[in-house]
This record gives structure tokens, sequence and C-alpha cells, in this order.
């Protein structure tokens, strides 16, 4: 397949701040794709460098092979979902949706027709003649969508397309959103701060920090297998261990930690044996309760429940350890049924669930902090 | 009496006092007004005491039977409404400039446009005299103008900024990303957005021009002078009552400029700036 955008080697500077540092990537014709990283990670001067805000201080960004790194935004052929709508308020949602098509030369007559078909695409049939203020919010981010389709852009831009909803109404529209851009089969760049959003719409995910992007890949390869901490806590929750490694044998190898754990670890590609960090996910963790047996080769691990939290389709139990240290499960409720603090438990761990990353001095560690707001 | 009874007490006293202030200082703003505007229609040939023992509207007859009035209120007309809108213009294009400006002089030259507010209207008008007479604009209609559209300025150029400044700037980039150019975004998008700001700045300018005395008493000529000119000129040679229907009549042209702003803003508010398609 083509590739729909390349992105090579940009950079961009704001004074004293590197935006993006030496970026370089490309999307396949098709793909939808989510920039995802902590404000100020460079993700939007990206967006903007593609929408043609921003031209870029090195590097060139093509578009369906043409380079468009100099070109005004209005010469190329992109479309923009802006993170709070940035509906015309003095046109009524046909004439905003209709914007565009006048102003890319669609012939006139079609203009009213494919008006329709646009909002009926965004289930909006009839809202033609309100003005934007008189829809809620997420009718109002549907007529954004529609105007952002309308002229058949080749490539879609989504800035935080979702973020200023609330919660219930982020799902439902998120669901609502992916349908549309797949009806359409546009190629789109997602961007954004929510690892939900990104991982839900993003067939492939770009986490980015410091104006680079860190790790790439598809999104359960990019929650799974972390490559660094940064990523790891970025994406969701995790426990984190400091222990060494041990020689590998047989595609497993032991982690020991500095609490006395003792962890079989799938190896690791690309971490020699010694000081190591390990990484488990809340949710890998499955507790045996009552003599139920745990998967084949699953570590055992006893503790003591010291706190149990219902946060509502998910428990989340807290579990010391004998050798000190504390680990962090989410059960679903079936299986945390009965949980108490002060209970002893035994849970089990995969060894796959386990994800080893080089042991970080203090001054990387600070580096891979995330730049949270 | 306990603690919270005394809080509470000195809590009323408190906002009594601010009451009566407010009261205080509406009657000290408004009585010179009212008596004015009564005096105004005094049926009495002479300024007598209050209050008028019959009404009458003579002293507008006379206001208006005098010629130096006449040709003062439709001078002031004609040159309030050209500087206006040469001030719609001139003042427009400076905020748009401005907003978009970007070079280290950018406040510099907005405090040099909004110095006519600073400076005292009695050496704007002097520097103003010698500077067009200078030049060899010695017409008193061309250099009222000028000295109108300069103190006016600042009005429009604030009104105006302050629209552009509080408008999105993401509105034009979604209409570039969407084929527009920078001329027809700017057109389609930001004019219609700020102009309640303009029309606030152009009511403002007009009503500055329509009540100057300071400036425009330098640059008049033996013909060609404004009302408010007028009728310094004229109270200073015979004190009378139609001084009083004077002032009727400008705060009447103001109070309907203010009730047409209002309106059109608050419209504005009521339909979401609906009345400003484009």
């Amino acid at each position: 397949m083509a590739n729909t955008v390349e992105f090579h080697r940009v950079s961009k500077r704001f004074g004293e701040v590197q935006a993006i540092d030496d970026v370089s990537f490309s999307i396949a014709s098709g793909e939808i794709v989510a920039l995802l990283g902590p404000s100020g990670c460079g993700k939007t001067t990206i967006l903007r460098s593609i929408a043609g805000f921003e031209p870029p201080d090195a590097g060139s960004i093509h578009i369906a092979g043409s380079d468009v790194t100099r070109l005004k935004p209005y010469e190329r052929n992109v479309g923009l979902l802006f993170q709070h709508y940035a509906l015309f308020p003095h046109m009524t949602v046909a004439e905003n949706v209709a914007y565009g098509l006048r102003h890319r030369g669609h012939p006139r007559a079609d203009i009213p027709a494919r008006v329709e078909d646009m909002l009926g695409l965004v289930q909006l049939e009839g809202f033609g003649q309100r003005r934007p203020h008189q829809l809620s919010g997420g009718q109002q981010q549907r007529v954004a969508l529609a105007r952002a389709l309308a002229t058949r852009p080749g490539l879609i831009l989504l800035d935080e397309p979702l973020s200023a909803l609330d919660a219930k109404l982020r799902q439902d529209l998120r669901a609502e959103l992916k349908q549309v851009l797949a009806a359409v089969g546009s190629t789109a760049i997602v961007v954004t701060h929510d690892q939900e959003e990104a991982m839900s719409l993003g067939e492939r995910v770009l986490v980015m920090n410091r104006g680079r992007i860190v790790q790439s890949g598809a999104p359960g390869e990019v929650y799974g297998r972390p490559r660094s901490r940064f990523v790891a806590d970025f994406l969701g929750r995790a426990n984190w261990f400091q222990g060494v490694l041990g020689e590998t044998r047989g595609g497993t190898a032991l982690f020991t930690s500095q609490c006395g754990l003792r962890l079989v670890v799938t190896s690791p590609e690309d971490v020699a044996p010694g000081v190591a960090e390990l990484c488990v996910r809340p949710e890998s963790i499955d507790l045996l309760t009552d003599g139920a047996d745990a998967k084949p080769g699953s570590n055992r691990v006893a503790g003591e429940v010291l706190d149990v939290a219902l946060l509502g389709a998910v428990r989340q139990v807290l579990i010391g350890l004998r050798g000190g240290g504390r680990v962090l499960a989410l059960l679903t409720n079936r299986a945390g049924d009965g949980v108490a603090p002060g209970r002893s438990v035994t849970f089990g761990v995969r060894p796959q669930d386990c994800v080893v990353l080089p042991a970080l001095g203090a001054d990387e560690r600070r580096l891979a902090a995330p730049t949270r707001h | 009496m306990s603690t919270s009874s005394i809080r509470r007490l000195s809590d009323r006293l408190a906002m009594a006092a601010v009451v009566v202030v407010i009261v205080v200082g509406l009657v000290f703003l408004a009585a010179p007004l009212l008596v004015t505007a009564l005096l105004a229609f005094d049926a009495r040939n002479y300024l007598g005491q209050l209050p008028p023992p019959a009404l009458s509207l003579h002293w507008f007859d006379k206001l208006f039977s005098q010629d130096y009035v006449v040709a003062g209120l439709s001078t002031s007309l004609e040159i309030a409404v050209l500087a206006t809108l040469v001030n719609v213009f001139i003042g427009g294009a400076a905020a748009v400039g401005l907003d978009r400006a970007t070079f280290p002089g950018k406040d510099a030259l907005l405090s040099a446009f909004l110095s006519p507010l600073m400076v005292p209207a009695v050496v704007t008008g002097f520097a103003l005299l010698l500077f067009l007479s200078n030049v060899g604009i010695v017409s008193g209609f061309a250099r009222l103008l000028c000295g109108h559209v300069i103190i006016t300025l600042p009005y429009t150029i604030r009104a105006t900024l302050s629209s552009l400044v509080g408008r999105d700037p993401r509105l034009t980039e979604a209409a570039l990303v969407l084929g527009a150019t920078e001329r027809q975004a700017f057109w389609n998008i930001t004019v219609p957005l700020i102009r309640t700001g303009v029309v606030t700045g152009a009511v403002f300018a007009f009503a500055i021009s329509m009540d100057d005395v300071a400036v425009s008493m330098f640059l008049t000529d033996p013909t060609t002078y404004t009302l408010p000119v007028a009728l310094v000129a004229n109270m200073r040679a015979s004190f009378d009552l139609t001084i009083a229907a004077a002032a009727v009549l400008l705060t009447g042209i103001t109070t309907v400029l203010i009730l047409i702003l209002e309106r059109l803003v608050g419209l504005d508010r009521i339909l979401g700036q609906g009345l400003f398609r484009s």
C-alpha cells in the first residue's frame, strides 16, 4: 500500500523549546494512527505541521507522494477536527458543512445534496438550519466531523477529538467516530493524551515524549510489551520491581527482586542478565482463591490483602508481600468476590506477563518521567 | 449579643453603606442633567427659580432660529459621520494589523495610536493647528476632520482590537484547512465575528466627535465651526437657556446612539451572533 504520509526527519523549535526533535514516521493509506503523549510532548506540533500551520525548521513532509512541506493549509487536501469543534458561530450547520465544498471548487449545484449526505453520515439529518450554539457538545463535534469529511480529504487529522466531552458521551462518540472513519476509509491521525482513546481508535499507536517517538506499534503490543518505563507508566498502571535478571534457560529466566520475590519471566530480547526492572500490569494478576489452580507455568506468590476498593466494573486489591513490597491487582468483581483486608492470599502471574526492562540510572529515571501537567 | 449576630449586623451595615454611596453617586451624576432638562422646557424668558411655573418649547425655537446653531450642528454631523467612516477603515485596519503583528515595536505602536487619550486635548489641538498650517491645510473643515479622526481613533482601534483578541483564532485555521485563502477567511470568518466590536467603536467615535470642544476650538475657522464650539462662544456673549436646549439635544442624540448599540449588541447575544450572517 502506498504511504499517505511521509514525515521525514522533521524538527521544530519554539524559542527554547524543541517541540519536535528529528521525528520520522510514515502512515499507510487507509491506516488510522494515534499519536499519544503527555501535553507538551510535541504531538500537536506534528499535527499542525501536517495541516500546514507550523512549517518545520528542518525535514520534509509528503502527503500522497507530493512534497507539502512549504505549502499553505489551503493548498493541501487535509481535513482537521478541532478539540473545541471550531464551528463557525455565525453560520448554520449546513453552511458550516458547505464551507469546505464552496472553497474547494465543488460544483455549486451538488453542494446541498452533499451536505445532506454528510449530515446523514453523522446522524444529524434535519439539523441543517440550526446554529452551532443550539446543539449539544456531542452534536457540535459531529457537525465538525461532517465538515472535515465533506471534501473527501485524503487525510484527516483529529486533535484531541473527544476530550471536551463528558466521560459517557466520549465513549459513545468514540465508537461512532470509529465507524464513520471506517465507512469513509480515510487515512487518519488522532492526537490524544488519553491512552484509552489512542488504543481504541488507533490501529497503530505512536507514543511520544519530549519531542520524540519513543515506541510505535499495535495497541496491544505497546501496552503489553512496553519498551521503556515511560511507555509502561503512560499507558495504564503497572507494578514495578527492582532486581536482578538471571541467565536465560529454555526461553525463560529467573528474576529476583530486592524484596526477595522470585519470578520466572519470559526472556527479554534486549535486556542482558544483571540489574533490571520488572513491570507487571495489575490486571494480569490472578487471585488463586481456596485451592484454585494457577494457569500452567504461572508463578505463585503469597501475600496478605491490605486494601480493597470497588471501582465499579473492577475491584482494586492492594496486596502486601511476605518479603515487603506491595502489588496492586485489578480483579473482575466475580474474581474479587469475598476478598477482604487481612486475608492471606496466593496469586499467580504468567511469565509472559512479566515485562523486564533495563534498570535506569537516577538521571534516566528523571528523563523518563512523563511531563504531566 | 452573640458573635454571630454582631457579624451579621456589621455585614448589613456595610451593605447599607454601599447602597448609600451608590445612591449619592447617581444623584450627583443625574441631578444636573435633570435640572438642565427641566430648564430647557422653562416657559419664562429668564433664568428663574425652580421649578418653572409653566413649560414650553420656546428655547428650542430660539435655538433652531439661530443660524450659527444650525450651521454648527450640520458641520458637527458632517464631521462626525465622515470621521467615523474614516475611522472604521483605518482603525479597523490598524487593529487587524496590530492583532497579527509579532514585531518588537508592536506595543509602542499601539501606545502611539492610543496616545490621544493621554495627551491633553489642548496640546493635541494646538499641535495640530501648527502642523496643519505648516503643511498648508488651512480649510477649517479639513482641519476639523483631521483632528476628529485623530481623537476618535483610539476608540475604534480599542473596540476592534478587543473583539479581535477575544475571537477564537482556530476559526480562521478551520477556514484555511477547508480551502479558504487568508483573504477569504478574513472576509468570511473574521469580519462577521468582529462586527460587534467595529460597530461599538463607530458609535463611540461618533459620540466623541459630536461632543468635542477642546481640540475643535483650535481648528475652527470663522465660517466653519462645530456645534459645541458655537455654543461655548455664544454662552460667553449672551447667557440664556438656549444652551440648556442644546444640551438636551446633544443628550438625545447620544441616547439614541446608545439605544442602537444596546439593540445591536443585545440582539447579538440573544441570537448568538446570528444577526451577523455572512
